[in-house]
């Protein structure tokens, strides 16, 4: 008997009935339905910004937290995507992360160019990356659990999707809680961190992802 | 197949193994057009097969499966190939190095195949005989690689090895 064949034989004899992984459209819902969760929880501990309301009609902050709830939203469907060997066979939906942090790109760029007379820079800088930063770790770490569980086969690029997301949660709580109206501030302190995590990503997930 | 794919998700052995000797055949094919290292063909079939085993619980059946199973063929392959060319970059730095010490070694006039016979006779027998056929019958390493049916580079990799641990027994 030859080693394929006797390999075959004992992996049919390890064969038992399996629960098919979900569809990644579910899976992305579930994972969002926690993220939403533990945002709420955040929010809850922190308030939202007294000014929320009235910002959200009158600025670019609509447009912004718009474009952040899109990057949560494609991240989170793509690393679903993502942890299927096949792309679950929807290999171009797989870029819509890309799609969507050009449009939300757009929209600073516009927001930016729009912010005339310049808003106040707030006082603070770094703490604003470090508190998303802390509160994107369990999301990242939760999210970064799950799809280990699958058999991911683009190591790098699923882990920056999955730290895209982990991140865009952290960056939305922020921008709901921070009374703050300065676009360089959150292109600075904010986002440009949030995509050097996003690239941190790459080298994790080569790192964790393996099977 | 189809019918082999279902019954295996519920957990049928016997289907299982079909479909499994199934998949094996295209997946042969599969290789055999993109491999040249046609000894290496039945490992990397069952590294895949291994894979498709751990991964089985991402198919679930309502998507085509050769798709899914040329996914993960194409990536361990690209895995296989990604370690074997870099295992190559490794052995030509280590060529690079052992250059080096093979000219060390072969200027140092002082130390005389003769003088360390009985350490080299101490050493594995193929490491024991190249020393033997490049100090003393003065075989240049490509003519010794002849002889012994080995390549250039392995010869060298061999005659470094039994350097270091020479050295390591003189004390020097």
């Amino acid at each position: 008997m030859g080693d394929i064949e006797a390999l075959i034989i004992r992996l049919a004899k390890d064969n038992a009935a399996l629960q098919p992984a979900p569809h990644p459209v579910l899976l992305s819902l579930k994972w969002m339905g926690v993220a939403l969760a533990y945002l709420m929880l955040m929010l809850l501990f922190s308030g939202i910004r007294p000014d929320f309301s009235q910002r959200l009609h009158e600025s670019w902050l609509f447009a912004e937290m718009l474009a952040l709830v899109v990057i949560f939203i494609t991240t989170s469907f793509c690393a679903a995507l993502l942890s299927f060997p096949d792309l679950h066979q929807m290999r171009s939906m797989v870029f819509a992360p890309v799609v969507a942090f050009t449009l939300f790109m757009l929209v600073l760029l516009v927001a930016w160019q729009a912010d005339q007379p310049p808003a106040l820079t707030p006082l603070h800088s770094i703490e604003c990356t470090l508190s998303i930063t802390l509160s994107a770790l369990l999301p990242a770490a939760w999210t970064l659990y799950q799809m280990r569980k699958f058999a991911t086969t683009h190591y790098g690029w699923a882990g920056t999707v999955a730290l895209l997301y982990a991140f865009s949660v952290g960056a939305i709580w922020l921008r709901l809680y921070e009374v703050n109206d300065s676009i360089m501030h959150v292109l600075l302190w904010h986002y440009l961190p949030m995509s050097i995590f996003a690239l941190v990503g790459w080298w994790l997930g080569k790192k964790i992802f393996k099977w | 197949m189809e019918l082999l794919l279902e019954q295996s998700l519920q957990g049928n052995q016997r289907a299982y193994a079909l479909l499994l000797i199934e998949t094996s055949r295209f997946l042969r094919q599969f290789l055999i057009k993109r491999l040249n290292l046609t000894h290496e063909l039945e490992d990397i079939l069952q590294e895949i097969l291994i894979s498709l085993h751990k991964a089985r619980h991402t198919y679930d059946g309502c998507r085509p499966y050769k798709p899914w199973v040329y996914a993960i063929a194409k990536f361990r392959l690209q895995d296989y190939l990604r370690v074997h060319y870099s295992d190559q970059l490794r052995q030509a730095i280590d060529f690079d190095e052992l250059e080096e010490s093979y000219c060390d070694y072969s200027s140092e006039t002082a130390l005389s195949y003769e003088s360390i016979r009985v350490q080299v006779q101490m050493l594995p027998e193929k490491q024991a005989t190249i020393l033997r056929l490049m100090h003393q019958d003065g075989f240049t390493a490509k003519e010794v690689a002849e002889k012994l049916g080995m390549n250039q580079s392995a010869v060298k990799v061999s005659a470094h090895r039994a350097y270091k641990i020479l050295k390591e027994k003189l004390g020097r």
